[in-house]
């Protein structure tokens, strides 16, 4: 498995760019990495609110949040999610908090 | 995210009819099938249109599409199209052209001496496979997709460029139950499965998974949540009760540390009998009759056989009209095995939840010799 290298940190990821080392191995340099990956200019509050809700309620219940769960929790319409994570909610907002990569016919 | 343009669909279909079907639009009354893959259709104006229909592997490079591009343009101002089963059908107006344009696409051949746009599919025949993506692409298979079909069709090319059966027979392949595709309601179905429960990587799992999905994936309720010591260090996982799995490979869908594929376990199972028209008989599922039959590439052998089996003995038996599904209904299942000699195994009884509704709570039956494996 390929290994990146961001500001002196090695990251173990999957063909996909997912950490492989879970929340274990997330950081503050995984999500800068992932930041410029998905060309996001400044990491708002509003970033943070998700990336926040999507690791809680991961350690809490070890899946991701279904979509309409993430967005009544952060009280965020799908529209809004895209406009802070353009690569969506499963490859742009879960790569950033350090979830497993999404699964299933996708 | 500059200048991305998005939400925009597809392109409206009307603007990629040929001129005779834009004028003749809703105005259709009636059609005939002239001969195997040409259809004639008449409309209220007096408009005729002949249509060519041709087979295709579906998979396909930009060179062979071009080739079908550079075919419409010579004798369809430009207009194709494919169908809902993935041939091709070119468009012509006079029998002048459509002469012409047969003679062409006979004369087309690859390297290797397939045709490559062998006509037909139409009537009461064996028209193209509906099938998916197999060792190609996908990374669920049990079997592949485009191999078996190149064999099974190069076996009943004679049913595609005729119109001989009883009815058209469906043929669809899946390479895995997900069954993508028309396995489920076709007259005989070609369905990849394995024989062999998951290995569990525990090493990786907790990592790349997340196991309450995994645990819900399981039809039967085979896996539990886990927990291992590896190196000193504990880690979370699953484990499968293997007398409860039936190695239906959703748990590696949702998790990339259960792999289930395995050379030998893998194999192709058959079901026959499914239909989606509601002609006659209402819509039916496709039934198994034969559960494994072993992966023989590049030409799987058994299984072209046991397709022209079934296909032949329908053929033979069946009245006009009827379905496979129709005709095994009429003379009940357990004539179907006899007169096609699969021998009928346990695993062929429904065993999954609703399974009473499928067995015999009636007197009725026909006496029957099992049938040996030959
Ligand atoms: S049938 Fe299964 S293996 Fe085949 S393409 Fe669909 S999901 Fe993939
Ligand atoms: S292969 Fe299917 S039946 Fe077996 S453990 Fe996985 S989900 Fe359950």
């Amino acid at each position: 498995m390929p290994v990146v290298e961001y500001k002196g940190k090695k990251f173990e990821v999957d063909e996909d760019g997912f950490l492989l080392g879970g929340l274990d191995a997330w950081c503050m340099e995984w999500v800068e990495y992932v930041k410029q990956l998905e060309g996001i200019e400044e990491l708002t509050d509003e970033h943070w609110k998700v990336i926040k809700v999507l690791q809680d309620y991961y350690k809490k219940n070890g899946v991701a949040p279904m979509v309409r769960v993430l967005s009544k929790v952060t009280g965020y319409p799908l529209k809004k999610i895209y406009e802070l994570f353009p690569s969506g909610p499963g490859k742009g907002a879960c790569k950033m908090a350090g979830l497993p990569k999404p699964t299933g016919c996708v | 995210m500059e200048n991305r343009i998005t939400d925009i669909g597809p392109p409206y279909y009307a603007q990629f009819f040929p001129p005779v079907i834009k004028k003749n639009y809703g105005k259709w009354k009636s059609h005939e099938i002239i001969e195997p893959g040409v259809l004639k259709y008449t409309s209220e104006t007096g408009d005729v249109v002949y249509v060519v229909r041709v087979g295709t592997p579906r998979l396909a490079t930009t060179d062979y599409i071009r080739e079908v591009c550079e075919i419409a343009d010579k004798y369809c101002d430009g207009y194709v199209r494919w169908t809902t089963r993935n041939n091709i059908e070119f468009h012509v107006t006079d029998e002048e052209t459509l002469r012409a344009l047969k003679e062409d696409l006979k004369s087309r051949k690859h390297p290797g001496g397939s045709y490559k746009f062998p006509i037909g599919g139409t009537g009461a025949g064996v028209t193209n496979i509906v099938h998916t993506q197999g060792w190609v692409h996908c990374h669920t298979p049990a079997i592949d997709a485009s191999g078996i079909v190149k064999a099974v069709m190069d076996d009943l090319i004679d049913y595609f460029e005729s119109m001989t059966l009883p009815a058209q027979v469906r043929i669809a392949l899946a390479c895995c139950l997900n069954m993508c595709g028309a396995v489920h309601c076709s007259d005989i179905a070609i369905l990849g499965i394995h024989r062999k429960p998951p290995l569990i990587e525990d090493d990786r799992l907790e990592y790349v998974c997340e196991i309450p999905l995994v645990l819900a994936s399981c039809p039967t309720g085979a896996i539990k949540p886990a927990t291992v010591e590896i190196d000193g260090k504990k880690k979370k996982t699953v484990r499968v009760q293997e007398s409860r799995c039936m190695f239906c490979g959703n748990c590696y869908t949702m998790c990339p540390a259960m792999p289930i594929a395995d050379g030998e376990g893998d194999g192709v199972a058959i079901l026959v009998g499914g239909k989606i028209s509601n002609r006659v008989s209402a819509p039916k599922f496709s039934k198994l009759v034969i559960p494994y039959i072993p992966n023989e590439p590049p030409r799987w052998e058994t299984t072209v056989k046991w397709v022209r089996k079934i296909l032949e003995t329908y053929a033979k038996h069946a009245r006009k009209y009827e379905r496979v599904g129709e005709w095994a209904e009429r003379i009940g299942w357990e004539r179907f095995f006899e007169l096609c000699e699969i021998p009928f195994s346990s695993k062929t009884m429904d065993d999954y939840r609703l399974a009473y509704d499928t067995y015999r709570t009636s007197m009725h039956f026909r006496f029957t010799s099992h049938v040996d494996i030959k």
